[in-house]
């Protein structure tokens, strides 16, 4: 599915990702450990077609260079990125966003958009899985939304497009453990051999609900070890430190 | 310009005109033709240099009134309303089937002198020429009941012509009024318009006011509105005129006495060579009151945007409350936008915001939204319209509200 060979990555001249190797196969879910600063967003960023990077190095997505994809067509072809921060925009309302947001990527894929009723049914059904309050759908988007729904918003939203493949770029932090087992279980309902996961994370807390097939540790900017999940309870007590 | 042809003759023209009003409207003329067409140099105009546009788009110009006929006008379906109808300045006809017709009095404005003297020139010209133009009273202790829609009509063939009018709304003591004014100009050609406008709200009465266009125009428009608000009177302005050529809407605002209020709310999309100044002057002449001043301007192209806002506090106002804030967001390296925010303050006890800001869209919320696989164009018209919106918004009816979405989706959409 993904195939990240020697990536580098520097914004401002200033080098991140300093020759980083990741292979994500159809089915599977990896998680990226690492300390602040290591450049696990800046991986995130990548993979979603931020501007403002130089890149080097070979990034592969189900077989296409995934550098001459712009952002909106990643999307369509089923990268997701739930955002560590997911941002406010005003005066847009999150229903109308989301059915734009579905109906592009639909279209992309040949399918046929979704008419107004179809997508609040969708829209319902995918929302009372989360446990989210529809109410919050009829307001701007992310404007005014406590640090949960925020998060719960960018799960929705996955749930929603039926990505192939999602990054998911510290979505833990800050959450309380409901929120987290809402978000693990959102994540855990997607699984399927076809779908691969990219989950970014500080701690082990989440892995204690979804369970990776794969733990890497970031630091500086490369992946310096890879393990299976027992490495995230590993590192939980022994920290980042030592691995250096 | 060697065609212009605006002269004392058509002063001599005006039947049943007094000497006292043949004085005062010879001496406007005079006064206009010292000064000319407003240029840069007049403060007023630094950023619209109204006298360099005329030269730039116009080979010859004179103001004798038009006064064709109308023969069928597309009335608004979105919401029931009273109208007045007004065919190039002039009043043509009014319906107020909604209302108690007995405590509204419509009539073509007629007076014409006991203005002082401006040192604006297009307003000296006004007092010269305007002829045609409406007067509205409304009664004491009358609420409308539905709004009314004054239609501003341009018949195809105004060309080359400034039009000049006068008009006149005043409410009476706890009466209500929505007005909304729109613009339908079916002129291809060039042509000007300057009218002047008084407003007077008297005790605890309440003015909202709406501009909007029906569509793009080539039309110069240029609007002076005086208005005087006494105790505990409410003033609203809603300014969505997008899609002229060159549109100045100049708002001198006095708060004569206690507890008024007077809002100033503008939401614009400025397109392919268009002009438009919003300049306001708010005097707060008594203590506890109220104003606040939101605009937003979305510029594109080569558009150009101006606001000039000023908030005069007078010694004795203490306990004014004035709010005034301008944002643009420039989607174009050619688009300019320029703000000129004034406060002159005397009072000391007094709470007086402000605040100005200009930038391009942020590349943040574009990457949000696109990684959600809207494209480029999209996202930058989901967010302008989410930043227009939130003026929107602060419309209360939700048809005329879904209205104006609908004829700002127009705008964005370059109609």
């Amino acid at each position: 599915m993904l195939k990240i060979k020697n990536l580098q990555a520097s914004i401002n001249k200033k080098l991140i990702l300093k020759g980083l190797n990741l292979n994500i196969k159809e089915g599977e879910l990896h998680a990226i450990m690492g300390p602040n600063g290591s450049g696990k967003s800046t991986l995130a960023n990548v993979l979603s077609g931020k501007s403002g990077y130089e890149i080097s190095g070979e990034l592969k997505f189900q077989g296409e260079n995934l550098k001459e994809i712009s952002v909106e067509e990643r999307a369509r072809k089923g990268i997701f990125l739930a955002f560590q921060y997911p941002l406010e925009i005003p005066g847009v309302n999150t229903n109308n966003f989301l059915k734009t947001s579905l109906n592009s990527v639909r279209k992309a894929k040949g399918e046929k958009e979704l008419d107004a009723l179809a997508f609040l049914k969708l829209v319902k059904e995918k929302s009372s899985e989360l446990g989210i309050d529809e109410k919050i759908l009829s307001r701007q988007l992310n404007v005014g939304f406590s640090g949960g729904e925020k998060k719960k918003n960018e799960i929705l939203q996955m749930k929603i497009l039926n990505p192939n493949f999602s990054i998911l770029d510290e979505t833990d932090s800050g959450l309380d453990i409901d929120a987290l087992k809402i978000i693990a279980q959102g994540v855990n309902t997607s699984r399927d051999k076809k779908k691969s996961f990219l989950v970014i994370t500080h701690y082990q807390r989440l892995l204690d609900y979804i369970k990776p097939d794969f733990v890497h540790v970031l630091s500086e900017g490369r992946i310096v070890k890879t393990g299976c999940s027992e490495l995230a309870q590993e590192l939980e007590k022994t920290g980042y430190q030592k691995l250096n | 310009m060697q065609n212009l042809d605006i002269n004392s003759k058509q002063i001599d023209n005006i039947k049943k005109i007094t000497s006292e009003e043949k004085n005062f409207r010879i001496k406007n003329l005079e006064l206009f033709k010292t000064a000319g067409f407003p240029n840069k140099r007049l403060e007023d105009w630094k950023f619209s240099d109204f006298s360099n546009i005329i030269s730039n788009n116009f080979n010859k110009l004179d103001a004798k009134s038009v006064s064709s006929n109308v023969n069928k006008i597309n009335f608004l379906k979105d919401f029931e309303h009273n109208y007045i109808i007004l065919v190039n300045g002039n009043l043509h006809s009014s319906n107020f089937d909604y209302e108690k017709i007995n405590k509204i009095k419509i009539l073509p404005y007629d007076k014409n002198t006991n203005y002082r003297i401006s040192k604006n020139p297009m307003i000296c010209l006004n007092h010269a020429l305007a002829e045609n133009g409406y007067s509205l009273e409304i009664d004491e202790n009358y609420k409308f009941k539905k709004v009314l829609v004054i239609y501003n009509f341009f018949t195809p063939d105004v060309n080359n012509k400034i039009l000049n009018n006068k008009n006149k709304i005043k409410i009476g003591k706890n009466s209500e009024l929505h007005v909304i004014e729109y613009t339908e100009n079916q002129s291809k050609f060039k042509f000007i318009n300057n009218s002047y406008e008084d407003i007077i709200l008297e005790k605890n009465s309440k003015l909202r006011n709406l501009y909007i266009q029906g569509r793009k125009s080539n039309g110069f428009f240029h609007k002076y509105i005086k208005s005087k608000l006494f105790y505990n009177s409410n003033y609203l302005n809603f300014i969505f005129s997008s899609g002229l050529k060159f549109n100045k809407l100049d708002i001198d605002c006095d708060l004569e006495e206690e507890k008024c209020t007077c809002n100033i709310l503008s939401a614009l999309f400025l397109n392919k060579n268009e002009h438009q100044e919003i300049k306001t002057s708010v005097n707060h002449l008594a203590p506890n009151c109220k104003s606040y001043q939101k605009i937003k301007n979305v510029l594109s192209s080569d558009s150009k945007g101006i606001f000039q806002g000023k908030v005069y506090v007078k010694a004795n106002a203490q306990k004014t409350d004035a709010y005034q804030l301008s944002k643009a967001i420039l989607l174009n390296d050619n688009a300019e936008f320029n703000s000129k925010p004034e406060l002159e303050i005397y009072a000391d006890d007094v709470k007086c915001t402000h605040g100005s800001a200009s930038g391009s869209l942020d590349e943040n919320s574009l990457h949000y939204l696109m990684t959600r696989g809207l494209n480029r164009e999209d996202s930058t018209k989901l967010l302008t319209k989410g930043f227009l919106n939130d003026i929107v918004e602060f419309i209360k009816s939700p048809s005329i509200k879904e209205f104006v979405k609908n004829k700002l989706e127009d705008q964005l959409n370059g109609h």
